[in-house]
Parts: C-alpha cells; structure tokens; sequence
C-alpha cells in the first residue's frame, strides 16, 4: 500500500526544518553530495553522478512530492508526460521509472492516488494504492475457475465479462485485463502472451501456483514437517529425518542444543509480542503511557503447569533452557493449555520478549534463552519454537520492592 | 441542544488499549506508575483519577483439563469502561461546591480549579468511576472530551479505537444503531448479547451504553446502579422517627423522676 500521511505542523525552531521524512532524506541527500563533490576520488563517482534537484517550497524548503512521485510512478523522457501505468512503460529508453510496482500511483497530473481517502466496495479501492496497480488481492484470477466463472458467489472478486470481452468484478483484475479464459498461447510466444487464459499465477513462468518447487527453495521441492531443531517429540511423518536436513545449527559451547526429547527441559517454548510493545521495547519501554500498560516481563503457564510445578499466579519462576536462564513473574492463565501429542501431554510456555536492561521499564533479555540457528532460506533463528524448563524461585533482589502490584 | 453520548460494542474490542493511550495523551492525564498486576493483561486495573478509559479483560477459562486438542475455544472478551455519565449524577448532586456540573452536551464535567477535595463524588458515584488525585486530592474523570466537543471533534478513545467498538454520537441515533447491531449479532447466532442501558434505574439513563455478552456485572456495569440521593427520604424518615423517639424517651425519664 503506498499512502502519503499528512504532513505534520512544521516545527518552529531554528534547526529542525527536516521535520518531514521526505525532507529529510532530501536535505541529507544535498549534504552529502556537497561532501563528496570535494572529493574526486572514484568511490564518490556515484553520488557524483546523482541528479538530486527537486524543487522546493516554503521556508522549510520542503521538496515538492509530486516532483518525487512523478520518478517513481513513471514519466516518458520526451516531454516529460506521467505514464499511466506499467503497461506504458517501454524498454526503449523512452520512458523512465523509479519503480515498475508503483507506476499508475500518479497517472495524471492532480491524481496522487497515495492521498486518496475514499474507500469504495468491499475491499476499500480509493484509501491510498496498493501495487501493482491497486489491485487489492494478488492472483485474483484464481477466485474463478478456468471458464472465467467464480468459485464461489460469495468470495468472488473477479470473473470473465464475454459481453464487454474483458475480465471486471470487485478487484482490480490480476490479469491482463482482455485475455479471454479460453486463450491459448502460439507455440512461440514470450513472457505474459505464453500463459494460457486460466493461469492465475503471472509471477510465474508457467503460470501455476506451486508445491512442487523446483528452485529457489533450498529445502524443496516438496513441503514437509520437520521438527524444531529442539522438539519434545519425535518427528512422527518422517521417523528417520527429525530435523530439517538443510538447517544450520550452528553448534558450539556457548549454543548447546538440548535432544529432542529431553527430560532436563519436557516444556515447550515459544516466544512472541504484546500489542503494547514494539520488538525489543526499546522505544515503547521508554513512553510511560505504553509501559504502564505492560510494565514487567512475564511468561504464562496454563494452570495444570503451574500446579505442578507448585508455582502461584504472579510468583517468581526461573525459565531455563540449554543456553542460559531468565526469571520472570509468572501469569496463569486458562488461555494457555496443555496439548496432547500421539498421548503424550506437552505443556507449553508463552513468554513476550519485549525487555531489555534498560528504559523505565526493565527485565531480563528473552532472547538470552534462544539458540543461534539458520533456517535454510530466511536464515532466520527458531524463535517461536524452543524447549525449555520451569522452576519456582525467589524474587531478584532488584523486583523485592516493586513485587505485589497494585493495592 | 444535542446530547451526545458514547457506545462501547464490547463486542468489537480488541483489546489494544488505545483508547487507553489516546484519553491520556489528549487530556494530559499522568501514567499510573509501573506496577504488574497478575490480572490477565490488565495493568492499569480499574477506572481512576488518572485513567479515565479503562479496557477491562475478561477471560472466560475452558473447563479444567481439557487440553489444547480440545475444539472448545477460550474466549478472551474486552470491554472499554468509561464515566457514565448519568441522568441523575450522584456526584453533580453529592458535590457541595458547585464544581461538578451538567455541559451543554449532556455531560457531566468535574471543574478541576472548583474541586476542594472533598472527595462526596468518589462515594456518591454507583460506578466508581470518580476518583481522587493522590497528589493534591481534587477529584478527576473524564471530561467527555469537553474540549473536543466544543472544536466539534469527538472525544479522543472514540477516535483513536480501530475497530469502531467505541463509537460517539447523539444519543438517540446511537441507541437505534445498538438494537440494529444487536440484530446482527443474533442473526448470526449470538444469543447472549444485549444493551447496558440503565433507563429503568434511579440514574434515569447514561450517556455511555454498552453492548455486552453475557452478566454486565463482568463488566464493572451494576445491573441495579442506585444514585444516593433515592435513600434520602428514607434516611431522613429513619432519623426523624429516631429522633421522634428519642425525645419521647427523655421526656418519659423526666416525667418518671418527678413522681
């Protein structure tokens, strides 16, 4: 979606005139340029190069936004007329484009349709534009089937118009807009005219949506179900292979893993955000209105968990894993329950990870408990998928003052 | 003269809080400190003098022992509570200096440079909603936005809620739009929910109604709320009629020692 937010009241003091994020990066981008202009060397050829001459208004010289807006949506290099959307964009040096998603975004002078703010229909065309071509829904011809007719009458967002020969319905059609469903390519046709008409997926050389990925995938081609690297089960689908073959454990001393299962820590782990909170807190910890709302580190047990484990709503208890310990206040609560795999009760943890050592609000570093891995193809640590262990404990000497809440 | 008035479609909230946030930083109000409750996601607790919205979480625990695999579903219900803002206001009627008083939007309106501190508001009102400022002991709540409404905006959680659970506006148009949305709900199957609209009680109506499932009483809102000053011609009744028989007493005992 690309939505322009209304400028914010200037800022009167001296010194703050790029109070506007477009401005800022205008401004900075002439500073720097201004430092490398006094330095030849080839490095700086680059920035050198770079045409950065937006006009500007007001004392604040603010750039004009339609000035920037026209690069990104498209312009033909001519006359400098704006494009109407990506279909006009030609490969010929005739036209330019900051960015092919967004061309249509400014298809005419006093159309900026990033400001628009009139929803219309049931998924709100006119409120800002959603690329490519404010289509709402991407691959909508696949709410059709392949005689152009929809799937179903009430999810239905696109279909085959024969009268007006033309594809019309709810959505901006991901498709090009007048190939008939019956269509079917020449033997040497390329790019959009070789999908035939009832392939949805246009992103894709054959027009299909895939599970059986041929690349890309470092894990493919097929989907399956590994285990976390740290699992209290065994990988029932596939006995022989627990964990995905093409992770990287990343294994040493300082991130040691537990096995899978392990008696040492039987719970289940997962980590996640509070609305209140933005990722580490390192801002919204630091805004009293925001901290108050959720103002300690806290992990929830189901109260099965938290029986056995003779732990009391809002005690204290030491969460371990392999890698390290945290000690947190505890919240029973019904909403978290035991789940039970091939007979086996597994109880599991929830703990937001929104503290730090530092702001107003302030607990032990979630994070801390994580093991260092790389999913194959995101190369992202399993954070939402751990072991781990519960242990009531006393309060750390920091907490002993604020301990018992509200009266 | 229009009266405005609030409806909060506990049906509809979801818990983010920033109607919270939003009365706060429009009226300036400080946080309460950073105190953790225990108490679901619920740190701010109730209504008080420096929370004027407050969102209520309720959690509706599945029967014991039925586990994750169970299709039972744990529901998890907010409500956003706010100043009622009554017909027959038990702390405009308990104030004794004049400072609470009735706005030309229907509101009720705690002038704050009035307030002595008194405090006859925070047992007066059948919500416990007024509340005293620890530090200079004036009373506070919320203002319906006063400020706002004059520049005809509306109040700041109505603007700031993201899924239209609060919603501001005459209050008649918003009593029909409550029994439209109530037919909704039970043309899909909810049968539980209805209108909090104390119309019938002494408080002659609010200005804020709510929509909610289920007891209303889960929601801070009394299925009976009383304004004090219905028991006053019992209480002074009661005193007369002790007072009466007190004096008889003492004349019969004066009566008695003459003989």
């Amino acid at each position: 979606m690309l939505y322009q937010h209304a400028a914010p009241a200037s800022v009167p003091r001296e010194g703050r005139r790029a109070s506007r994020r477009c401005g800022f990066i205008y401004h900075l981008g002439h500073r720097l340029k201004a430092k490398s202009a006094l330095d030849k060397r080839p490095r700086n050829e680059g920035l050198n190069a770079l045409t950065w001459n937006y006009p500007t208004t007001g004392e604040n010289e603010e750039p004009q936004i339609e000035a920037v807006l026209t690069e990104i949506n498209g312009y033909t290099t001519s006359d400098g007329q704006l494009v109407e959307n990506y279909k006009k964009l030609k490969a010929d040096g005739s036209t330019a484009c900051g960015c092919w998603i967004y061309s249509g975004v400014f298809p005419r002078e006093h159309e900026n349709r990033a400001r628009k703010r009139e929803p219309q229909g049931l998924y709100g065309h006119g409120w800002g534009f959603a690329w490519p071509s404010d289509r709402r829904i991407l691959y909508n011809r696949a709410s059709a089937r392949p005689d152009g007719t929809p799937w179903s009458e009430k999810k239905k967002l696109v279909w085959w118009d024969e009268s007006r020969g033309e594809w019309t319905g709810l959505d901006t059609p991901d498709f090009t807009v007048t190939k008939r469903p019956d269509y079917q390519p020449p033997q040497d046709a390329k790019g959009d005219e070789a999908l035939a008409g009832d392939k949805p997926f246009i992103m894709h050389p054959d027009g299909f949506g895939w599970i059986w990925v041929t690349s890309g995938l470092k894990d493919g081609p097929l989907p399956a179900h590994y285990e976390p690297l740290e699992s209290p089960v065994r990988n029932l689908l596939y006995p022989r292979q627990q964990t995905d073959p093409a992770a990287s454990r990343k294994e040493r001393p300082d991130n040691p893993y537990a096995a899978s299962p392990d008696a040492r820590f039987p719970f289940v782990l997962s980590t996640y955000r509070l609305t209140e909170h933005h990722t580490a807190g390192g801002m919204s910890r630091q805004l009293p209105k925001l901290a108050e709302l959720q103002p300690e580190l806290f992990c929830e047990l189901s109260p099965e968990l938290a029986a056995s484990r003779r732990v009391a709503n809002g005690d204290w208890v030491k969460i371990s894993t392999p890698r390290s310990a945290i000690v947190v206040r505890a919240l029973v609560t019904g909403r978290m329950r035991p789940i039970s795999l091939n007979g086996k009760v597994v109880h599991q943890v929830g703990l937001p990870y929104h503290w730090g050592y530092r702001g107003k609000s302030k607990g032990d570093v979630v994070n801390d408990l994580l093991a260092i891995s790389e999913e194959p193809n995101v190369r992202i640590m399993e954070t939402k998928a751990l072991v781990c262990n519960v242990d009531p404990c006393s309060p750390p000497a920091k907490a002993l003052h604020s301990a018992g809440g509200k009266p | 003269m229009s009266t405005t008035a609030f409806l909060t479609d506990s049906t509809l909230c979801i818990g983010c809080k920033a109607c919270e946030v939003a009365c706060k930083e429009w009226n300036q109000i400080p946080d309460d400190g950073l105190m953790w409750s225990g108490k679901s996601y619920d740190n701010t607790v109730a209504l008080g003098a420096s929370t004027w919205r407050h969102v209520k979480f309720v959690e509706n625990t599945p029967i014991p022992g039925l586990g994750g695999n169970s299709p039972q579903s744990a529901a998890w219900s907010f409500s956003s509570d706010v100043c009622k803002h009554c017909e027959e206001a038990g702390c405009l009627e308990a104030c004794p200096t004049g400072a609470i008083v009735r706005t030309e939007f229907g509101g009720v309106f705690i002038q704050p440079d009035v307030c002595n501190g008194c405090a006859y508001c925070v047992v007066a009102c059948p919500f416990g909603v007024v509340d005293r400022n620890e530090r200079d002991g004036r009373a506070f709540k919320c203002t319906f936005c006063y400020d706002r409404q004059h520049a005809a905006l509306e109040p700041a959680c109505a603007k700031a809620c993201p899924t239209k659970s609060i919603q501001f506006g005459e209050l008649e148009s918003l009593r029909r739009a409550a029994h439209q949305r109530l037919n909704e709900l039970e043309a899909r199957g909810v049968q539980d929910a209805h209108l909090y609209d104390p119309r019938e009680s002494s408080v002659k109506g609010t200005h804020s109604i709510f929509i909610v499932r289920g007891d209303p009483a889960v929601y801070n809102l009394p299925s009976a709320p009383d304004v004090p000053t219905v028991h006053l011609r019992r209480g002074w009744t009661a005193a007369a009629v002790a007072a009466g028989m007190l004096l008889t007493g003492t004349a019969l005992a004066f009566l008695g020692g003459q003989r």
